[in-house]
């Protein structure tokens, strides 16, 4: 809204790594990463579960610290950047706090962030979230997927200009999905953001991104970095290009790569 | 939580999230020098405070006690030996009879409710008016502080059993349903793993009550045990005596809970979401409320009558419900029987309320404050869990000694007595805030203040509320106790004229009304509660 936000940052890992416990439990979520994430991209980090993709977002949101190596958000610290509310993170379980209503959760955003909380601005969110009649209604009235919309829609709240997004449709059944994925990249292509996006969809992927990193198992070492060129706005057409699906093959194929020497379920 | 919370993707605990939760259950577990040293700093502070020049009336020092106890070993070890087994077997029945009523509650669920509300005014009891009417029943021996120490724990058990019971998920019923198997192994496979962790939490904190429950019965005139020795201390103005004795009380108390928690690490149950939540409300909506109220009362009546007439007990001192009646209704000094009884009730409503309300506020904002230095929590947790199972009463002589006979005395007592068990339940309370949630305020940067303001204190209330509710008859036991056993006035006071002079139509009715009285506080804070949590907690609410 402000005429002076500022421009989308370039997100640097350099050297990063985050080991957890001590001793013989000490496991390495993720050893020494280098990676760059273009100014207003959308990134998207696949890999098998637990493989430290989670761990790389929470290291970026300040919200963790690394044992080794640093992350530059547009040359600044997450600290720096949290400060000023630069950034905002969707959580896999959205994160409502359940006692405030969908208004109250958004202004919740503005407050933290020492901003004035404009109504009509809040309502403006929440119709573009698709969530209107709602505003007045606590997390526990809504469906799993409306509350994921109530916590894109405080995420966009501070306008910031990185946008950490961790399974944020990971508890939403499919149809709804569909629609989140259609609707919701447009809200921070609008903005101009860079977006880190942690699924563990590979259509979703590749649908939303402008790049897909695929990661081995822990410790997270990059596999796989894949350009998405499909053209943009994405609607649920694009899923049935071959283009789509010649990308969603590419990924996959990486992704049972990086598995190599995996044991397999059940022997056959 | 309405959703089950998907596995997280890192497959790590996080160590040092979830910050005071995880303090708070480590802090449980009592490990080592962390949970010595502030204790070690309170002996200390203890010490010097007793030699602060005219404190040496007020209070023994740690010195003075150690004195006292060598000298008097021998007759300490008996009196805790007497003490002890009087709490234990008050633990064995009340708790028993919990688990009965619990099972009974669940087989037919059409009188949940009304054993609910039994249990409730059982609970809300006045310890110490009872006393005397289980002595005149019993006669000499045991059987009162037996009896008071299973009245004291069988409501919480009952209460925890009752969520715990039903502690598990719809889909685990619908499993054993699916195989065409009955409500018997439903209880069997389910409920019984279920309900025991709260069982093990639930009788953690039924074993300081029953060794509260067991003095309180000691003080009206066991011949001895722990209850009797303080009694005369505190009449000979016996400062170390009286200290040394609440000491040994404490220690107990103390001992008793850990062991407890001690079973339930051994047994590696898990610690419970919320220990003493709401019980659901009334399923039988075909009745309107007041109406089961009364239908509830009059059954309790009946009841009461039924079990004085079934043992042919003596009408001189085993009152019914009709002689209550007659002495506050019917006869012809009913008038001044009642004045008499209103009068002592305002004197004790007028220091037990200001005294709970003080509690309550001390203990939620001391809560408050501890998460605003995250250090203290660490130093007080220990400390403030040890303190909630000390038997608060038997330090009412020392503190009425200190404080004086005044309002001030009393007002202290009931604010000490609902203090600790409220902090320990806001700790707990605050830390509940949902990891996510913590890290939501983290993402914006936000202070430590605004996330009490916004996060902590909202996810806390259900766990304050609860703790208000259980502290509504506290509070009156409270009071009740240090006018019985020192300063003379109110209710307490009544009580004890009236045992001593076997004036027992107004003892019963004191019992009666101060009972009601607190079961009405109680369902009164229950409603408020249902309010706050439809809005802070609905996961509570919903079974």
């Amino acid at each position: 809204m402000a005429p002076d936000r500022p421009p989308p940052p370039e997100v640097t890992l350099r050297g990063l790594s985050r080991t957890f416990g001590t001793g013989p439990a000490r496991v390495a979520a993720l050893a020494a990463t280098d990676l760059t994430f273009a100014a207003g991209q959308t990134t998207a980090l696949v890999g098998p579960s637990g493989c430290g993709k989670s761990t790389l977002l929470r290291l970026v949101a300040g919200l963790d610290t690394p044992t080794a190596g640093e992350v530059r958000i547009g040359g600044r610290t997450p600290a720096e950047v949290t400060r000023d509310a630069g950034l905002a993170m969707a959580f896999q379980d959205a994160a409502l706090l359940p006692w405030r209503t969908v208004r109250g959760n958004i202004a919740l955003a503005l407050t933290l962030a020492r901003r004035p909380a404009d109504p009509a601005e809040v309502d403006r969110l929440i119709s573009l979230v698709g969530l209107d009649g709602f505003a007045d209604h606590r997390p526990a009235e809504l469906s799993g997927g409306m509350r994921q919309r109530a916590a894109i829609a405080r995420c966009m709240a501070t306008e910031p200009a990185l946008l950490l997004l961790d399974e944020p449709f990971g508890a939403v059944d499919e149809l709804t999905r569909i629609r989140l994925n259609e609707d919701l990249p447009r809200l921070w292509q609008k903005r101009g953001a860079t977006a880190l996006l942690v699924t563990h969809s590979v259509a979703e992927a590749v649908l939303l991104s402008d790049r897909v990193i695929v990661f081995s198992p822990r410790p997270a070492t990059v596999v796989a970095d894949i350009p998405v060129t499909l053209p943009q706005p994405r609607l649920r057409d694009v899923t049935r290009s071959p283009a789509f699906h010649a990308l969603v093959d590419r990924v996959s194929a990486a992704l049972w790569a990086g598995m190599a020497g995996d044991r397999p379920l059940a022997a056959e | 939580m309405t959703t089950p919370a998907r596995p997280h993707p890192q497959p790590l605990p996080r160590r040092g999230r979830g910050g005071t939760s995880l303090a708070i259950h480590a802090m449980a577990k009592g490990r080592g020098w962390g949970a010595a040293l502030p204790a070690v700093a309170a002996l200390i502070l203890w010490e010097a405070i007793s030699h602060l020049p005219g404190a040496t009336y007020l209070i023994a020092g740690p010195t003075d006690v150690a004195i006292w106890l060598t000298a008097n070993a021998g007759l300490a070890a008996r009196a805790t030996a007497v003490t002890v087994k009087a709490a234990a077997l008050g633990f064995l029945w009340g708790n028993l009879a919990a688990i009965a009523l619990a099972l009974l509650s669940l087989a037919l669920p059409r009188i949940e409710r009304f054993i609910s509300t039994l249990a409730l005014l059982v609970f809300c009891l006045p310890l110490v008016a009872t006393g005397p009417i289980l002595r005149v029943l019993y006669g000499p021996g045991e059987g009162p502080q037996i009896t008071i120490a299973a009245l004291a724990v069988s409501f919480t058990t009952y209460l925890s059993l009752m969520v715990g019971l039903r502690a598990a998920p719809a889909s685990w019923f619908d499993l054993v349903r699916s195989y065409g198997r009955g409500r018997l192994s439903e209880l069997w496979r389910i409920r019984v793993h279920a309900a025991l962790p709260y069982l093990i939490s639930g009788l953690q904190i039924a074993a300081p009550a029953a060794i509260l429950g067991a003095l309180v019965g000691e003080f009206t005139g066991a011949d001895r045990g722990l209850g009797v020795l303080t009694l005369r201390a505190m009449r000979g103005l016996d400062l170390p005596a009286t200290t040394a004795l609440a000491t040994v009380a404490a220690a107990v108390s103390i001992a008793a809970y850990a062991s407890l928690g001690a079973l339930g690490r051994r047994l590696s149950v898990a610690p419970v979401p919320t220990l003493l939540a709401p019980l659901p409300e009334g399923r039988s909506s075909t009745l309107p409320s007041l109406l089961r109220w009364l239908a509830t009362g009059v059954v309790i009546l009946l009841l009461w009558q039924v079990a004085m007439d079934a043992f042919a007990l003596n009408t001189f001192f085993a009152k019914r419900p009709g002689d209550v009646w007659q002495f506050l209704m019917a006869a012809p000094d009913a008038a001044t029987n009642r004045a008499t009884l209103v009068a002592a009730f305002g004197q004790t409503m007028v220091l037990a309320l200001p005294g709970y309300i003080a509690g309550l506020i001390l203990g939620a904002g001391a809560a408050a404050a501890v998460v605003l230095w995250p250090g203290a929590a660490v130093t007080l947790m220990p400390l403030a869990i040890a303190l909630r199972s000390v038997p608060i009463v038997t330090t009412a002589p020392l503190i009425v000694l200190a404080l004086g006979r005044g309002a001030i005395g009393t007002i202290t007592i009931v604010a000490v007595m609902i203090f600790f068990p409220t902090l320990v339940a806001c700790l707990n309370g605050l830390a509940r805030t949902p990891a996510q949630v913590r890290d939501v305020f983290a993402s914006y940067a936000a202070t430590r203040w605004q996330r009490l303001v916004h996060a902590q204190i909202p996810a806390m209330l259900p766990a304050f509320f609860a703790s208000a509710r259980m502290a509504v008859p506290a509070a009156i036991l409270a009071a009740t106790t240090t006018e019985w056993l020192a300063t003379g006035i109110g209710m307490g006071n009544l009580m004890a004229l009236t045992a001593s002079t076997s004036a027992y139509a107004m003892l019963w009715s004191a019992v009666a009304l101060l009972s009601v009285t607190a079961a009405m506080g109680y369902v009164a804070v229950e409603a408020v509660e249902r309010a706050v949590l439809r809005i802070y907690g609905p996961e509570q609410l919903a079974r």
